[in-house]
């Protein structure tokens, strides 16, 4: 039974991210996976999973991972986009499991684009 | 690990009169077979209050909102938008007049002037599952109300908020809360009417299924 306010408030922080995916229509950062066949041949499941693990483990709650089809970047698989509300999105190539927890760490979290891995058209 | 995909199945009574339950078998099984079901959950929420159009399928968080899925297309959603990321064109809402596919709930003109309060968590959370209630905020007035406020305040706040009976009467909850405080007796007693005798009315009912709490 729950008794005070405080334990009901540690039960809604338990489960809040249970909906997070669920409320992710507006001002939200989004990342997306490329899941067509050419990104899955390259990994991307793989990709997918970490990065929904990483927003998950450093407790951000105002992004959503999304999959996406092919953007015909093939080459690249597989491929990851940041958009940022309001600002143009920024597309990464070649982002394995690892790369795509840094993506998390460092420009979703901390806004910081790596430059090095972004896909120039 | 945490999920990257929920597929949220009207379980409203209009849609399962047109098969959604059978439409979230469907989908379970097909991502059970594509070894999924560690990633990619298969819920049936409350009514979405399209039930013309039903059944509803909303992917989040993609945000794609599916109308009239039967067993074929939900088999199609699976090998498709969810294994492969594309989009199933042919049952995202078409909008009559201009013929335009609206794939986000929100710019469909049946919920663009809607402002959902009493059923906010309609279709958004599972309806068995306490929890997700709670971390919608569930609760939480209540608890105010029973460790932070007296009884005069609570009926006060209220009558101020100027909420009514959501019934025709529209009788104001705040004087009906103090009316019931005055009258004597030691033991009260609240009896809840969720009864609709209304024709097609499903306001309440659509409340006591999908956020019963």
């Amino acid at each position: 039974m729950i008794k005070s306010i405080e334990e009901l408030k540690q039960i809604r922080d338990k489960y809040k991210d249970v909906l997070q995916n669920r409320e992710a229509e507006e001002n939200k950062i989004r990342i997306l996976v490329g899941m067509a066949t050419c990104g899955i041949a390259a990994g991307a499941r793989d990709t997918i999973n970490a990065i929904v693990d990483e927003v998950h483990k450093e407790n951000i709650n105002n992004a959503v991972v999304v999959q996406t089809g092919c953007m015909g970047f093939c080459y690249a698989e597989p491929t990851v986009e940041v958009r940022f509300p309001g600002k143009s999105p920024v597309l990464y190539g070649k982002v394995d499991a690892e790369r795509g927890r840094e993506i998390v760490r460092r420009h979703v979290k901390k806004g910081e684009v790596i430059s090095e891995w972004v896909l120039k058209g | 690990m945490p999920l990257r995909m929920e597929l949220l199945v009207c379980g409203g009574t209009g849609c399962q009169a047109s098969n959604s339950n059978k439409v979230l078998e469907v989908l379970r099984q097909g991502i059970k077979e594509a070894n999924l079901q560690d990633e990619v959950r298969v819920l049936m929420t409350g009514c979405f209050g399209f039930c013309e159009k039903g059944p509803i399928v909303k992917v989040m968080p993609d945000n794609i909102f599916y109308v009239e899925v039967d067993e074929e297309s939900a088999r199609k959603i699976v090998a498709e938008h969810v294994i492969k990321g594309r989009i199933v064109e042919e049952k995202i809402y078409k909008e009559p007049k201009t013929e335009e596919r609206l794939p986000e709930q929100s710019s469909i003109p049946f919920y663009k002037k809607q402002i959902r309060i009493a059923l906010r968590n309609c279709g958004k959370i599972d309806p068995e599952n306490i929890n997700e209630y709670i971390a919608a905020d569930g609760y939480m007035a209540l608890a105010r109300v029973l460790t932070e406020m007296t009884p005069e305040e609570v009926i006060d706040i209220v009558k101020r908020s100027g909420l009514r009976g959501r019934g025709g009467g529209g009788f104001p909850t705040g004087l009906k809360w103090e009316a019931t405080r005055k009258s004597k007796g030691d033991v009260k007693y609240v009896i809840c009417n969720a009864d609709e005798g209304d024709p097609g009315a499903f306001m309440d009912r659509s409340i006591l299924e999908g956020d019963p709490h």
